[in-house]
């Protein structure tokens, strides 16, 4: 096994919630040293989130706080006090990279803004992640995931046209769109750095990368005038394409059969029902015209089927076809996340056993997993402090007892 | 488990790899000097993109009928043509085409030939097709050792589902967030826009990355395979799902279309809806700014929120909490627009916004003021496409669209040639139907 891609690579972590402390975790499972800047004072508000272990609250026992923090190391530090802002500074002179994902002006007021940080190391790779970008008229705009979900056109695009907008039911943005693309400009500033020695600012509004995604809908928009709407699971031209329901307790299939051949399959695994025996059916623009019909008769026989024999069946004649699988079947059931080992099991001091997402792909010779639990609070406080910055156990409790560590 | 602490802060120049001078003034690209092959459909082109944004030069590699993504809608004008698909316009800029029929030996040996000097091959054919060609990574690496291939399918390389059949919606059924979509009283519901191959894509993107930035001891990179699997990157999107499951038991399911808790949720508006977050994660600081911009507008009833009872996020979940909410905010937020209940709440520091459709975000002042939105030259008509721009800023190396999306083979000549193909040889291949 090689060396990890990142190892050698410090960050200086002050992101927090979301977006941030994801972007973080990719680049730790991945082998960089991300110490993660928390405080006592102002919490990391995802250690005050459920789920919690065994339901019990506690700042060292969130599970939406843990899988984002992974391989991270956690040091408090008081950045109210001039003593908190030099070890921070003194810290950021030992790293690559310094992530945050703040309101504008916040870094700048502890004296951690990019001219600030740039002073102390020139070719840092600064990455602010706020959420609608450093400048701009609603640049102070409060934001979490869910209202940028709204501000994306995503929850106003997903859902029934005439329910109200659903959305994907998460801060989607949050932990996929944000981190992959946080990752990817602090990743190409790397390579620019190691071929040039330039370090640089990497400026991210959490609003841009989801609309990025969304450019065919934009550029139908922009270009043809059209506003397109909520479809449900329609996707123009594909039919049938939807979720139908099975047997059991809220059990659903995903079925996608618009092409001929696999539209023939799936007529003959559900055994040739006269519904779809239709001549026009036999085209896609045919069964495209008269898909509430088709659906409601794939609907009608489904319904007596289990799902994942069904799913099994349809797989074996080629068509494409899906379990809308739960949590609980993804952990305990599905035999392909089991084969690649997405789920990581790791020991934490309080949690005891709990489960991480591991990086969702495979470099070959290399193993890039979670290699260890997510911190506690200021966990690593005093080996940092020791370790890199120099200081002895003595300094470090004068620190504590001068409130410089909380 | 950590790297050495002397370690950090030192990252080091070990990649030789040549970089493109740029041009007095203008500031480099990122990834300028990298050479890309992108042979994927719907699920990698966004990633090539990406890497063309970022300077690279990147060639896509279409079958002499023209990539898939070419025949998927929305299309310009509404005309299903192959140069009119918004989709291909859009995730296909920047990039060069090469239009090669991969089914012929002559077409694989051009294959080869670029892969030679190519830094990352992006595909996304099910396992086994390439290898069936030659064109695999084991063949391709045994040219070029330190070539990264990117390959993205469904469900990885191997295993079980390795060869089952897969469209975006079962990714995203069988990677679980399909399951949490939709309402109580329907189906599960998934998410517009393809989200599944584009986050296969997007991770793509990192993991391609991330191998072209190892290094051996050496200081030579190492080839690599990357495998990601579609269903795999969904996973990531759970939110809390797993830990609910993993830490308390409990299966989150579909929840949208109810409000959550009172001060959370969906409202009517004058003309359209805004989403209201002033309840739930650190409730406590926006509440009371809500209450007093509620009786300030009028809603002088609104006064009862400020009990000590509202403080409770237990009570904030109860029927009777929502309904009283509801019944003051409603009629108030039903008699604005959009923006003003956005622009007047943010005011006062109340997580409220828009939501918005395409046409709000084509107008948004937020991003009109950044720049957001570029124009792109659609070749074929001669129009311009409003479209998305940098979806991040790299100060130093500014993201930049180089050319509009590529003409089916636009420059499949201008490529060959620059292989060594001499015109009466590209004139063959042409006639022989090998290439467009």
């Amino acid at each position: 096994m090689s060396r990890l891609p990142l190892h050698g690579v410090r960050v200086a972590d002050f992101t927090w919630i979301g977006a941030g402390s994801f972007t973080t975790k990719l680049l730790a499972d991945h082998g960089a040293d991300v110490i993660k800047i928390e405080s006592r004072g102002r919490m990391d508000s995802l250690r005050s989130s459920r789920p919690y272990k065994d339901g019990v609250p506690g700042i060292n026992r969130s599970g939406y706080f843990a899988d984002r923090n992974s391989s991270k190391r956690s040091i408090t530090l008081n950045l109210k006090t001039q003593a908190g802002k030099d070890l921070a500074r003194r810290l950021i002179a030992t790293s690559d990279i310094v992530a945050n994902n703040f309101t504008p002006g916040t870094m700048e007021k502890f004296g951690l803004g990019y001219h600030d940080v740039r002073e102390i190391k020139k070719d840092i790779i600064y990455i602010a992640m706020s959420m609608q970008g450093a400048a701009g008229p609603e640049h102070k705009y409060l934001g979490y995931g869910l209202t940028m979900g709204a501000l994306t056109g995503l929850q106003f695009l997903s859902g029934l046209p005439d329910h109200e907008p659903a959305g994907t039911g998460t801060n989607f943005s949050d932990h996929i769109p944000n981190p992959c693309h946080a990752a990817f400009a602090i990743l190409a500033a790397l390579r620019h750095r190691r071929l040039t020695g330039e370090g640089q600012y990497i400026d991210v509004a959490q609003t841009e990368p989801t609309i990025a995604l969304l450019g065919p809908t934009m550029a139908d928009c922009s270009a043809n005038d059209h506003i397109q709407e909520r479809s449900g699971n329609e996707r123009a031209p594909r039919a049938p394409h939807g979720v139908f329901q099975c047997t059991g307790n809220d059990r659903w299939i995903a079925i996608s059969a618009w092409q001929d051949e696999s539209w023939a399959a799936l007529c003959k695994v559900l055994g040739d029902p006269p519904f779809a025996r239709a001549p026009e059916f036999r085209s896609a623009e045919g069964r495209w015209t008269r898909r509430r019909e088709i659906e409601e008769g794939i609907a009608s026989i489904v319904r007596y089927w289990e799902a994942e024999a069904l799913m099994s069946a349809l797989q074996r004649a080629g068509v494409a076809s899906g379990v809308a699988r739960t949590a609980a079947d993804i952990v305990d059931e599905d035999p392909q996340l089991r084969h690649r080992r997405h789920w990581v099991k790791l020991e934490h001091p309080e949690m005891g056993e709990s489960i991480y997402n591991a990086p969702p792909f495979r470099i070959s010779g290399m193993r890039s997993t979670p290699v260890a639990p997510a911190p506690m609070l200021g966990q690593h406080t005093d080996e940092v402090l020791t370790e890199i910055l120099g200081l002895n156990p003595a300094e470090v409790e004068d620190l504590r007892q001068g409130d410089v560590l909380t | 488990m950590y790297n050495s602490p002397t370690r950090g802060g030192a990252d080091k120049a070990v990649t030789p790899w040549i970089s493109s001078v740029p041009t007095p003034g203008e500031k480099p690209s990122a990834l300028s000097g990298i050479s890309v092959l992108d042979m994927s459909g719907s699920a990698g082109q966004y990633c090539g993109k990406q890497f063309a944004d970022l300077g690279a030069d990147v060639i896509l590699v279409e079958p002499v009928t023209g990539s898939p993504v070419r025949r998927e809608g929305p299309f310009l004008d509404d005309r299903p043509h192959i140069e009119y698909s918004l989709q291909f316009a859009y995730f296909n800029a920047g990039k060069r085409s090469i239009a090669i029929d991969l089914d012929r030996e002559s077409g694989r040996r051009i294959l080869r030939e670029l892969a030679k000097d190519a830094d990352l091959v992006i595909e996304s054919e099910r396992p086994g097709t390439l290898d069936a060609r030659g064109l695999d990574y084991r063949s391709l690496s045994a040219l070029n050792p330190g070539l990264v291939m990117t390959s993205v399918t469904p469900f990885g390389q191997t295993g079980p589902y390795a060869f089952y059949e897969a469209e975006d919606i079962v990714a995203l059924a069988l990677g679980g967030l399909l399951y949490l979509g939709g309402y109580p009283e329907t189906s599960p519901i998934a998410a517009h826009g393809n989200q599944a191959y584009l986050a296969a894509a997007q991770f793509a993107s990192v993991a391609s990355m991330m191998a072209l930035l190892s290094a051996d001891d050496g200081g030579k990179r190492a080839g690599r395979h990357v495998d990601v699997s579609i269903q795999e990157c969904v996973t990531m999107g759970l939110e809390t799902a797993i830990q609910y499951y993993d830490l308390e038991k409990t299966v989150r399911k579909r929840a949208s279309g109810q409000q959550v808790m009172a001060g959370v949720g969906v409202f009517d508006c004058l003309d359209g809806q805004i989403y209201l977050m002033a309840g739930g994660i650190a409730s406590t600081r926006f509440w009371e700014n809500m209450v007093n911009w509620l009786v300030d507008e009028g809603v002088g009833e609104a006064r009862q929120l400020l009990e000590p009872a509202w403080q409770n996020h237990d009570y904030l979940a109860t029927a009777k909490a929502k309904s009283i909410f509801e019944g003051l905010f409603a009629p108030f937020a039903r008699r604005h627009a959009k923006t003003y209940l956005y622009q007047s709440g943010q005011a006062r520091r109340i997580p409220i916004c828009p939501i918005n459709t395409p046409r709000d975000i084509l107008a948004s002042r937020q991003l009109d003021y950044r720049g957001f939105f570029v124009s792109q030259e659609h070749t074929v008509s001669g129009r311009r496409l409003v479209v998305p721009g940098a979806p991040y800023r790299l100060e130093a190396t500014p993201w930049r669209q180089a050319r509009p999306a590529p003409r089916l083979g636009e420059h499949t000549s201008e490529i060959l040639a620059g292989l060594g193909y001499e015109p009466t040889a590209r004139a063959a291949l042409l006639k022989s139907g090998v290439i467009n």
